[in-house]
């Protein structure tokens, strides 16, 4: 398991962890029934105090994402990638909040706000397609 | 402060301690739960060394009560400590003994010294057994004070800056052996430092030296939660000013930053008064800048 802890951050150490576990259960890497590493072992791998890892554990527990099984460890749920969206729906509206406040600053209106998010996300979604992919190889060289 | 069940490995009550004219430390407060790690941070020369000393009973207090494991080091210093572990900030060790030779040295004065776990750990720390001391790197030495203060297996272990003289990969090694070694084991560890962001991977609790007192005693985690900077308008500033406990304040223009430690009832009471204001979160160096460099008025 990748986890990075960057340290002095203005993000707790916690909340590093948590949100990388939450990540790596969203992209797939950490699969619904996979065991995770004991709160010792996960401990001394980031060199991070073994209550800060029981408490990140038990927080993912409360939110659905992770089971604790006593004495058999720490597993992923099946539903866990459902319950995502309830981890990282404050820390997307946090973010969200933010480039509002800057798109305040630069006197942009809702409207123009939205318009932004909408190119976005249009982007988003031509960068992901395999046509885009695709759409310099189709033009033909002189 | 008699109680040999206290859930405390020490406390400290209103400790003084002067050198000539020069006060070192002005009641100083504390308790460390037994089993805790707990960070004790102060800039150079905060006091932190001299609070140390007092602990292991090198030094007397002026006043105040001390009582570390249920004892008072003043009356009992030795029975004291055989049963901590002590790892000073500038360790001298007879540069003339080898390694193993230290070890031999060393190993009578503790009971319960564990000849096997010492070996081991001049193990894990590669360090050479058969060199003089004079020859160890600074890195080196640090590490050999820690076989020195761990190898009896002590129920307390007091660290003294220990980081300070270890590169970036010795420190996480070092955290590491401390998270497997003493918090595993259920030891209570005292770790001072002037480094906060050093300590806040490892500590249960976080406490700051400054001026001779401690200015702040709190979990790692509520400390962030706690201590935030705000940036308001001054007519805002003016009206809220005493609903706000106050590290740093800072005006440029019509704006004041202030800096606080009881963010999350600053930021209540400013939603709820509807009150224009940005919030932002301090790292670690910051939040101790705002303790030790603040300006309150």
């Amino acid at each position: 398991m990748f986890i990075r802890i960057e340290k002095g951050s203005a993000v707790p150490i916690s909340r590093q962890i948590t949100q990388q576990i939450g990540m790596l259960c969203a992209s797939g890497q950490l699969d619904a029934g996979e065991r995770l590493p004991s709160v010792r072992e996960l401990a001394r791998e980031l060199a991070v105090n073994q209550n800060t890892i029981l408490r990140v554990y038990e927080r993912l527990t409360s939110a659905g994402l992770l089971e604790m099984r006593h004495g058999q460890g720490t597993f992923v749920t099946p539903g866990a990638k459902d319950e995502l969206i309830v981890v990282h729906r404050e820390r997307l509206v946090d973010e969200l909040r933010q480039i509002g406040r800057q798109s305040v600053a630069l006197g942009l209106s809702s409207d123009e706000l939205h318009d932004l998010l909408t190119i976005a996300l249009e982007q988003l979604s031509a960068a992901a397609s395999p046509l885009a992919a695709d759409a310099p190889r189709e033009e033909p060289t002189p | 402060m008699n109680d040999p069940a206290s859930p405390f490995a020490i406390e400290m009550q209103a400790v003084e301690k002067s050198f000539g004219r020069n006060q070192v430390l002005r009641g100083l407060t504390l308790q460390v739960k037994r089993g805790s790690t707990f960070a004790f941070l102060g800039r150079n020369a905060a006091g932190k060394t001299t609070a140390i000393r007092m602990l292991l009973g090198l030094l007397h207090r002026d006043d105040g009560a001390i009582r570390v494991l249920g004892l008072d080091p003043a009356r009992e210093p030795l029975a004291l400590r055989a049963r901590i572990g002590y790892l000073a900030e500038d360790q001298t060790m007879y540069g003339w003994m080898r390694v193993d030779e230290i070890l031999r040295f060393v190993a009578p004065f503790y009971p319960t010294w564990d000849h096997n776990l010492a070996l081991r750990y001049v193990r894990d720390f590669e360090l050479p057994l058969k060199s003089k001391i004079k020859h160890l790197s600074k890195g080196q030495n640090v590490r050999l004070g820690l076989v020195l203060a761990l190898a009896h297996r002590p129920e307390l272990v007091i660290l003294d800056d220990p980081a300070l003289g270890l590169d970036p990969i010795m420190r996480k090694q070092f955290n590491r052996d401390l998270i497997t070694h003493l918090q595993g084991e259920g030891r209570t560890v005292f770790y001072s430092s002037h480094l906060l962001y050093e300590v806040e991977p490892v500590a249960d609790e976080v406490t700051i030296l400054h001026d001779g007192r401690i200015v702040r005693q709190t979990e790692t985690e509520s400390l962030r939660r706690q201590v935030k900077q705000f940036i308001l308008s001054r007519q805002a500033w003016e009206t809220y000013r005493a609903d706000l406990q106050l590290l740093d304040h800072r005006a440029e223009g019509d704006r004041v930053a202030v800096t606080v430690e009881n963010a999350a009832q600053v930021e209540q009471l400013l939603a709820q008064e509807g009150v224009e204001h940005r919030t932002v979160d301090l790292n670690l160096d910051e939040i101790f800048e705002a303790y030790v460099v603040g300006r309150k008025v």
